[in-house]
Parts: C-alpha cells; sequence; structure tokens
C-alpha cells in the first residue's frame, strides 16, 4: 500500500448532460493527477474551473463519465477505503441541533470507533482546533470559523492517512486561518497526505509542496511550487544588518560583472504577519 | 454489533433527534391530542354510542395527522442534508448509501413509533376513564338488579370499550404510514425540493385512498379481462391500497377482525414497504451529489 500514490486519478472526465437540451456541460477533462503520501497539494482555480467536481470524484460522492480514481492503489468506489479519508466540504453547516461533542460523536460512529477510544478522541481533536471551551454548545449558535473548526475535526476523528479540505479557511479571519495553516503543517509533520482545495493563494503558497490549476475542466499547470514560480535568471538575497557602505560596494561588484541589479528595497512583513503581530500583542 | 449495524443505528437516532426538534412534530401531535380529548365533550344517548364517537374521532385523528407527519417528516430529510452539506461528510465517511437511507428510513419509523403511542396512551386513557363513568352511571340506574347482570353488564362496558380491535386498528395505522414513509423517501430520492415530494405524496395519498373504492366499483359493473387486471395491479402496486388499511369503521361498529387478515393486510404493508425502500435506495445509489 505504501509504495501506491495516496491519491491518483487517470483520465477523468465528467460530463453533466442538460436536461431538455442537447448541450452538455463539461466539468472535468481527461484529468491526470498523483498526489504521494505525505504530500500537501493544492488544488487552484477559479469557481466552475473543476475542483469541487474533482474532490467529489475522488471521495467517490460523483463518478466520472470516463477514468478511474484509486486511493493507495485500490478503487475509490469501495466504501472500506473510505476509512483512509477524511474531508471538510466547503461551507458545512452540518447538524445544528447538535453539540460540538455529538457532532464529533456522531462521526465518530460513523467511522466505527470503539466507544472506549472516542471520548478521549473527541476531547483531544477539540483542544487541537481551539473549540475545547465550546464542547456543549449547540452548532447554531457557531459562528462560520467555529464550523470550519469542528469540520476540520469530524474530518480528523477516524485519524484518516488522507484529508482532503474544501476552502478549509473560507470564513475563517486571519488568526483561525493561520491556526489551520498550522495545523495542515502539522499533519504534514505526522505523514498524511493533505488535497487542498483554495481560492487563498497565499495560503496555498504557504503549505503546499505541489500545485495545480485547473481551468474550465482542464489541469492548465501542474508542478512543485519553488519550480513553478521561480524565475530562471534572478536571484535574491535578503541581507541583515548591512552598511550602506557595504551595500554600495555590492552594487559596484555587480555592475563590473555585467550583471543588472532589478531593485534594492527594504524587506517587509506580510500584511497577516502584521496583523497577527498587533491583534496578538494586543490580546495579550 | 455489525458496523453497518452501528453506522445504521447512529444515523437512525441522529434523524430521529433531528425530528423530534422540528416544530412541526409537537404541532401535529397536540392537535391530534386536542382532538381526541374534545371526543368527551361530545353529547350522545347511550355508552355505545359514547365509545363509538370518542374512537371514530380518535382513530381519524391518529390516522390523519400520524400520516402527515409520516410523509412530512421524511419529505425533509434527504433535501435537507443536502442544503446543509452534512450528505457530503457522512458519505465521505465509510458509509453505504444502503446504511444511509435505511438509517434515515428507521429514524422516521422511531418516530412514528413514539408518536403512535403517545396518541394511542391518551386515547387509552380517555376510553378507559369514559368506561369507569358509564360502569358508574349504571351501577347507580340498575342497583336492584342482580350480582351476575351487574357483572355482565360492566364486562359489556368495558368491551365496547378498550379492545384488541382497537389495538388492531392503532397496528394497521402504524402500517399504513410506514408504507408512506418508504413511498416518500424513494421520491425524495430523485426530487429536487421538499415542496415537489410532498405535492407527489398529496396525489399518492388520495388516489390511495380513492383506489379501492373505484377499483371495486370498476370490477362489479365492467367484468374486467386480465389486460384490465393488469392494469388495476399495477396502479396498486405504483399507488399503495391505503383504504385497505383502515378498518376504523370496523372497530367502531364492534365487528371482531381475524388473525389471517390482519397477517394479510401486515403482509402487504411490509411487501410495499420493502419494495418501496429498494426502490429508493437503488435510485439514491444513483443520484449524483
Amino acid at each position: 500500500m505504501s509504495d501506491a500514490a495516496a491519491i491518483c486519478i487517470e483520465n477523468a472526465t465528467k460530463v453533466y448532460p442538460t436536461p431538455f437540451r442537447r448541450r452538455v456541460i463539461v466539468a472535468l477533462r481527461d484529468l491526470n493527477l498523483q498526489i504521494a503520501p505525505g504530500e500537501v497539494y493544492g488544488l487552484l482555480g477559479p469557481n466552475g474551473s473543476g475542483k469541487s467536481t474533482t474532490l467529489k470524484i475522488i471521495l467517490g460522492l460523483i463518478t466520472p463519465t470516463r477514468g478511474k480514481v484509486t486511493i493507495f492503489g485500490k478503487n475509490n468506489s469501495s466504501v472500506a477505503i473510505r476509512r483512509e479519508i477524511g474531508f471538510l466540504p466547503e461551507n458545512a453547516y452540518f447538524h445544528k441541533f447538535l453539540t460540538a461533542a455529538e457532532t464529533l460523536r456522531f462521526h465518530a460512529r460513523l467511522s466505527g470507533l470503539a466507544a472506549r477510544a472516542m471520548t478521549k478522541r473527541i476531547d483531544t481533536l477539540l483542544t487541537t482546533v481551539g473549540l475545547a471551551h465550546a464542547r456543549d454548545a449547540r452548532l447554531s449558535t457557531y459562528s462560520k470559523g467555529m464550523l470550519q473548526r469542528i469540520g476540520l475535526a469530524q474530518a480528523l476523528i477516524h485519524d484518516p492517512k488522507i484529508l482532503v479540505l474544501d476552502e478549509p479557511t473560507a470564513g475563517v479571519d486571519p488568526a483561525g486561518s493561520r491556526d489551520i495553516q498550522n495545523l495542515i503543517a502539522a499533519l504534514k509533520n505526522r505523514g498524511i497526505t493533505v488535497l487542498l482545495s483554495s481560492h487563498l493563494l497565499t495560503q496555498v503558497e504557504e503549505v503546499c509542496d505541489r500545485i495545480g490549476i485547473l481551468h474550465r475542466g482542464r489541469l492548465l499547470r501542474e508542478g512543485r511550487l519553488e519550480s513553478l514560480l521561480g524565475v530562471e535568471n534572478q536571484t535574491e538575497l535578503v541581507l541583515e544588518n548591512a552598511s550602506p557602505q557595504l551595500l554600495n560596494e555590492l552594487e559596484g561588484q555587480i555592475v563590473s560583472a555585467n550583471a543588472r541589479l532589478i531593485g534594492r528595497r527594504k524587506s517587509q512583513t506580510s500584511l497577516e504577519r502584521f496583523y497577527l503581530k498587533v491583534t496578538e500583542s494586543t490580546t495579550e | 454489533m455489525n458496523a453497518s449495524l452501528r453506522r445504521i443505528r447512529a444515523i437512525a437516532s441522529t434523524t430521529l433527534l433531528e425530528l423530534t426538534r422540528l416544530r412541526v412534530f409537537y404541532v401535529l401531535i397536540l392537535f391530534a391530542l386536542v382532538l381526541i380529548i374534545s371526543s368527551t365533550f361530545l353529547a350522545r344517548i347511550s355508552f355505545q354510542q359514547e365509545f363509538q364517537v370518542t374512537k371514530d374521532i380518535s382513530l381519524g385523528a391518529i390516522n390523519f395527522f400520524l400520516s402527515l407527519l409520516a410523509i412530512v417528516a421524511t419529505a425533509q430529510l434527504l433535501p435537507r442534508d443536502m442544503e446543509d452539506r452534512v450528505v457530503y461528510s457522512v458519505l465521505a465517511k465509510p458509509v453505504s448509501r444502503f446504511d444511509y437511507v435505511i438509517g434515515k428510513f428507521f429514524g422516521v419509523i422511531a418516530l412514528l413509533i413514539i408518536s403512535l403511542v403517545a396518541m394511542s396512551l391518551l386515547c387509552f386513557i380517555v376510553l378507559h376513564f369514559r368506561a369507569e363513568a358509564a360502569l358508574h352511571d349504571a351501577n347507580q340506574q340498575m342497583s336492584q338488579l342482580a350480582s351476575p347482570q351487574l357483572s355482565s353488564g360492566g364486562q359489556a362496558i368495558h368491551g365496547a370499550g378498550l379492545n384488541s380491535d382497537l389495538v388492531v386498528a392503532l397496528s394497521l395505522i402504524l402500517a399504513k404510514c410506514v408504507i408512506l414513509a418508504a413511498v416518500t423517501l424513494c421520491i425524495s430520492a430523485f426530487a429536487t425540493s421538499t415542496i415537489f415530494t410532498i405535492s407527489a405524496m398529496a396525489m399518492v395519498y388520495l388516489v390511495g385512498n380513492l383506489e379501492g373504492v373505484v377499483r371495486d366499483y370498476w370490477l362489479q359493473e365492467h367484468p374486467a379481462g386480465w389486460l384490465a387486471r393488469a392494469f388495476l395491479a399495477f396502479v396498486a402496486f405504483v399507488f399503495p391500497d391505503l383504504q385497505a388499511f383502515d378498518i376504523s369503521d370496523l372497530v367502531t361498529s364492534g365487528i371482531s377482525t381475524t388473525g389471517p387478515f390482519l397477517a394479510k393486510l401486515l403482509g402487504l404493508a411490509a411487501i410495499y414497504a420493502v419494495s418501496y425502500l429498494l426502490l429508493a435506495i437503488a435510485i439514491f445509489y444513483q443520484r449524483e451529489l
């Protein structure tokens, strides 16, 4: 099992017929995708590009018109293979009449967790996603960010080897979004494969090893981030405590070596990091 | 316990909890209870008539409200789970669509049983107190009679009130509602809205309650050939003959039912329910989520 790709999609095409019309909607065209075990893969694309269709095909929620999907070398149509997968749907609401603990208990029972292990697992996950304080509150009282967190917890309840996340930080504030990013990084360190669909390019850039860009059902580009984003003939140097004299000398050497200095500016932090620093210091 | 059974039980218990949180559930139960209690305030001449009216109103109320509950509660289940995307997180777990549909169905059946028990208990309590009151009146009026005559009079009063035929009628109401829930689930497995499912079920309910009368009249007036009989059988399968399960007229008239009669109707209900449930599962397997 460990030799096979965590997720392998071969020539997947999904065509939706439109009722009472001759034309059809092609949601996905000949998609080929391989995600290795332990990899974090980002699926990017505008609305209607086929991201959700791809995720649903992987999960067996819809059947591809052509092509096949395997999970660790096994056909994804088997119900048993879903023990290996955890899924967070986009804008998930869950049963609003249940509390957080009841929701996780329900999903634990669906996943076949033993009753003895259940309580401990629920407590651990509620702490991990930062909802231990709201464990007995009904989900109808939860904010969107809290719902995303409980969604993440239910996806992890059975300790899956693959985690499929559809817009995991939609509606979550920057601090919550950062927590989710950190959690994805921690899961990666534990060897869990993550497939992430998102519109937030910065987030994808920070957590993903590889990305694929879907547009109108076609995979336009795919590869490792550094190879896709790196500019072949340019190099960046980031210096700390460099004196103006040293910088002038460096510029002179650059010119004499027939290279071109494109820009010189002070390093900046990202807006997200600045925001988190400000809000965290206020909270303290 | 088998893993699949555990999953079905988890889905059924959550479905039951979901349904008991619906306001419509309490409104329907309350209406039924009010109707049953109100039957005791109607004027009547004899204790036989008194029991007849109470049973008639109680069975009618239970029949109507339980049928309504079976349709309205079931019609919401699948569309609501799809709207809230609960279905995605559930079916992304090692849960087959069979487990999911069966779990939902059993959740509704549990709700129907709880509602039937609540309404029946009230009906039994009302009948019991009316029987005691009738017995008290009879004892006062016929105090000069010998004790064997009084005893047989008492038995007659109790027999006219609470009896096994009432329980048979209630069981058949439940059987009918189980069929309605299965048909509703079948329609909602392909329907795109709750309104469509409820509208379609209103038609099924209407046809199901009238087809028996129309069929009997047709066969009486025009001796039918095999083609007409086959057509009528087809209609009877597509639209379950709901009137066949309504024996309230027999019960209120004091006509006893037999064991084979009950077994035949329960068997028919089981065939209808299982057929529609299997059809619902097959349709839901094909549905793109």
